[in-house]
């Protein structure tokens, strides 16, 4: 199921917020083809983990590896040059442009008239329209409406929909199915299969462990910056899981090796 | 319904308001001026005022979109008349003008760098380079003004750069028009334009997306501070002549310009067209309070009363057109 | 000394002190005489009354760029109205016309929702310009009679060659300072800008505090333009022009952080000090007059990134 070379792989990772120890020591690989859940409560540090591997917090100190190469510099366009796509609870769209515009914002694409890049805003509508659409955008929205009109679910979508269109080689989702309706639910969760299913690495971030259980192949626990669990899916049941979190600061590593 | 039929249209369009109100305050100024107001002559001053303030007021709107604020541009102004009239006297004046935006972009160099590698606010940066330039002009003129002999006010590259009228217009004018273009091009069908504007909707969002919200911002810093020199330099160009006190309060009717025209403080939001109306309708009721012989104090009264009021009827309309 | 360190005052404090060990050293016998010493004293202890007033609004992280005019209008007031209604007639009226423009200031910013910013630039010019259109531009002098009223005596006179501001500034500032630290008023008004969403949510009313804030900013350089003119009775349009940029520059050297819930009274007092040293400094180096803009500009900004990297070092969240 994975390979011996990890995709990404994380050593002795911590970071400062000023005074604020926001990830102790946390080491941990993750391969090409694997979907992984990581779970823990609000503050654990998922969300500032994940943070670095998408470049918008450098760390303070430990090493990052992708495809075996060192990241030397933290930055979001280097993460996503590298095909790695984030969504994100909070960030990610700009209320203030409309849902064609942000779908390609940082990558916009460009028809050059006398060498100037002018958006090509044909592709940019008709392309993410085809995409998001997918998604549950509801038929009376135009992409060329701005996304403040649009409600979270919707907004879900879009990034969702971002994601697939530009096909990367990691998608990480935060909390991708907080402010869905159970229909959508569904309907993103068998999406984060199916991405690992072509091969990606889909890192799957959720307090609920019960529902990544069901999709992933290994679960990764954080409890208070750290890393306090590694379990194959395989190897410890949901039950079980949700009793590391309740105890707290017990490591556990558990892997089938298959 | 006719109202709410409205609302997409004032939703995508915020600066429908100020051209309602720069429609209806022509028709009240024609109406009662007695022709004092609506000669071409008169218009011709509105538009030369229109077109320098008007260039001011795109740079700060550009600034003013991507969530940050520029109120040195008075003194940027200053600086580059300072400089155009300076060299003007000794090389070609296209040449003179070069020189001045450059100065301008070096001013706004200045204002970018500090605001995004200190992370200072820039209302407060600002602040300080607009007494920094301010000191520096008033000091370069101590006791004289740089002015341009009559003698050397010739050439068509000195009229071109506001000395002379052009099909009855400053080529003020035809300058604005061209800028105005370019930016508007620029803002609503570029990668720079996109990402302009989303740094100042969500700067944490734009960055996400791998936008360098720093190097947005410094373009925008650098683009007003050119903005700002060429206006001045038009300025000079028409006048012949500037002291250290050029362009003071300018920087105030430039953001009322923007915040008339629709630009929301915050960021994200700001309408070119509309900050020219801006500019129009602030020159316009100058020039009304001018010619009906009123005290041209009572113009700072009113610019003072209008900026806040504009700045409520435009929140007012806006959340009246996101209500579904 | 942890305490110290973290109040705010702290790079003001060192600031006063590098400043005038420079000063002493650049050009002693030009500093320290009776007359620049005096000089300073009463023009630091005026735009202190400003700065104060414009501390405790930053604190509640809104600007007022209102208080050059609002200084300006209080103080034309003062002696336009002293002919009709005498000294302490024209007095009240003044700090009354002061306090409403704080208070209508307060209210837009609030009730309408609007950045202060574009509210008090707005309250800027329009205070200026009615005290263009007011004046028409002429020159308003107290009668003799006015000069020697006890009132005026009592504001623009002086104690043992120390002019009355001071004293009134020792006063009021011990008030404030009490009012900021020692009330739940102050304690209020520190959350609002600190978190305001957390101080509603403990049952603040923000809004209220705000409306307060903005209505003592002003009335405090309405006070401060009746002091000038206590002591120099005569006005012109331009009383106060630039005092805005004057106030907001020392409070920010004073350690006011323009995010909000930081800074203090002391710091302000100190902040106001060093700009008025400054432009004694560069008068007395004979720089020209107009150097001094520049100097408060670069003042101004250094201030701001070293209080910043100060409040960082300090882990405070800027």
């Amino acid at each position: 199921m994975t390979n011996d070379h990890p995709l990404i792989q994380v050593k002795n990772l911590d970071l400062y917020f000023g005074a604020f120890h926001a990830l102790r020591n946390v080491s941990v690989d993750f391969h090409a083809g694997e979907l992984v859940g990581l779970v823990g409560d609000n503050g654990a540090g998922k969300t500032t983990l994940i943070r670095v591997l998408c470049g918008i917090h450098a760390p303070t100190s430990g090493e990052v590896f992708f495809d075996g190469r060192k990241v030397e510099k933290f930055h979001p366009k280097l993460a996503i040059d590298q095909g790695i796509e984030t969504i994100q609870q909070s960030v990610g769209l700009c209320d203030n442009l409309s849902i064609a515009r942000n779908f390609y914002l940082g990558r916009e694409p460009v028809k050059r008239i006398l060498g100037i890049p002018f958006l090509d805003f044909a592709l940019m509508r008709e392309k993410s329209a085809r995409v998001i659409r997918q998604f549950g955008l509801r038929d009376n929205v135009s992409t060329d409406d701005e996304v403040e009109r649009l409600s979270g679910g919707e907004r879900q979508s879009v990034k969702i929909g971002r994601a697939v269109e530009f096909k990367n080689r990691v998608v990480i989702m935060d909390e991708p199915t907080n402010h869905l309706s159970v229909r959508e639910r569904e309907h993103v969760n068998e999406l984060a299969v199916q991405l690992k299913e072509q091969g990606l690495l889909v890192i799957y971030i959720t307090h609920d462990i019960f529902q990544v259980h069901k999709l992933a192949d290994r679960i990764v626990i954080m409890e208070n910056g750290a890393k306090v669990a590694d379990a194959s899916t395989d190897a410890m049941t949901a039950e079980e899981l949700e009793e590391v979190i309740r105890q707290g600061g017990r490591v556990v590593e558990k892997r089938e090796t298959a | 319904m006719a109202m709410s039929a409205a609302k997409p249209l004032i939703r995508r369009n915020a600066e429908i308001g100020i051209f309602l109100i720069g429609a209806l305050l022509v028709i009240l100024f024609a109406s009662t001026s007695d022709g004092r107001w609506a000669n071409l002559y008169n218009v011709g001053t509105i538009v030369q005022v229109t077109a320098t303030l008007g260039l001011m007021s795109l740079g700060v709107a550009l600034v003013i979109g991507t969530g940050e604020i520029d109120i040195s541009v008075g003194s940027t102004f200053g600086m580059g008349a300072l400089a155009y009239l300076w060299l003007a006297a000794h090389v070609d004046p296209l040449a003179a003008a070069a020189a001045a935006i450059i100065v301008g972009a070096a001013i706004g160099l200045l204002n970018g760098l500090l605001v995004t590698r200190t992370g200072t606010p820039s209302l407060i940066v600002t602040l300080g380079t607009l007494m920094i330039f301010r000191g520096i002009a008033i000091a370069l003129t101590e006791g004289f003004s740089f002015s341009i002999p009559y003698a050397a006010r010739k050439g068509w590259s000195y009229f071109l750069l506001g000395g002379d009228d052009f099909l009855d217009f400053n080529t003020a004018l035809y300058w604005l028009i061209a800028v105005v273009a370019v930016l508007l091009a620029m803002l609503k069908a570029t990668p720079f334009g996109n990402r302009l504007l989303a740094v100042g909707g969500s700067a944490e969002s734009a960055h996400s997306r791998g936008v360098r919200v720093g190097r947005i911002k410094l373009s925008a810093f650098v683009l007003c501070g050119m903005l700002a020199a060429f206006a001045g330099t038009l300025e000079a160009g028409k006048l012949g002549f500037a002291d250290g006190s050029m362009g003071r309060l300018m920087e105030l009717q430039a953001i009322a310009s923007c915040v008339l025209g629709g630009c929301v403080l915050a960021g994200g939001r700001i309408s070119l067209l509309g900050a020219l109306m801006g500019a129009f309708v602030l020159s316009s009721i100058q020039s009304y309070l001018v010619v009906m012989g009123v005290q041209p104090q009572w113009f700072v009264l009113i610019l003072g009363v209008i900026v806040v009021l504009a700045a409520y009827g435009d929140k007012s309309l806006r959340q009246w057109a996101l209500k579904r | 000394m942890k305490h110290l360190v973290r109040s705010q005052g702290i790079g003001a404090v060192i600031g006063v002190a590098v400043m005038l060990a420079v000063f002493t050293l650049l050009d002693f016998s030009g500093w320290w005489t009776v007359q620049t010493v005096s000089n300073v004293t009463q023009f630091a202890s005026i735009l202190a009354f400003v700065t104060m007033g414009e501390a405790l609004v930053i604190m509640t992280k809104e600007i007022d760029l209102s208080v050059g005019s609002v200084y300006g209008l209080a103080g034309v007031s003062f002696i336009t109205l002293e002919p009709p209604l005498g000294v302490s007639g024209s007095l009240l009226v003044a700090l009354l016309i002061a306090a409403l423009a704080g208070l209508v200031q307060g209210v837009a910013v609030v009730k309408g929702q609007l950045p202060s910013m574009i509210v008090t630039l707005g309250g800027l010019f329009t205070a200026r310009g009615i005290i263009y259109v007011w004046t028409g531009g002429s020159v308003h002098n107290f009668s003799p009679d006015a000069r020697a009223h006890p009132l005026t005596r009592l504001l623009g006179g002086e104690l043992f060659g120390i002019e009355a501001a001071t004293f009134w500034l020792i006063a009021i500032a011990a008030l404030l300072g009490l009012l900021l630290w020692a009330t739940p008023f102050g304690n209020r008004l520190l959350a609002t800008g600190g978190g305001r969403e957390s101080a509603e949510s403990r049952g603040v009313r923000t809004e209220r505090v705000k409306i307060v804030t903005f209505v003592l900013c002003s009335l405090l350089a309405g006070f401060a333009g009746i002091l000038t003119l206590c002591n120099q009775p005569q006005t012109h349009v331009t009383l106060g022009e630039n005092m805005e940029l004057e106030a907001i520059s020392a409070a920010v050297i004073g350690g006011c952080l323009l995010t909000g819930g930081r800074g203090s009274i002391l710091g302000a007092i100190l902040g106001a000090l060093i700009v008025v040293s400054f432009r004694y400094e560069l008068i007395a180096l004979g720089a020209p007059s107009s150097w001094y803009i520049t100097f408060v500009g670069v003042v101004l900004v250094a201030a701001v990134i070293f209080n910043q990297s100060l409040a960082r070092r300090l882990g405070h969240s800027v």
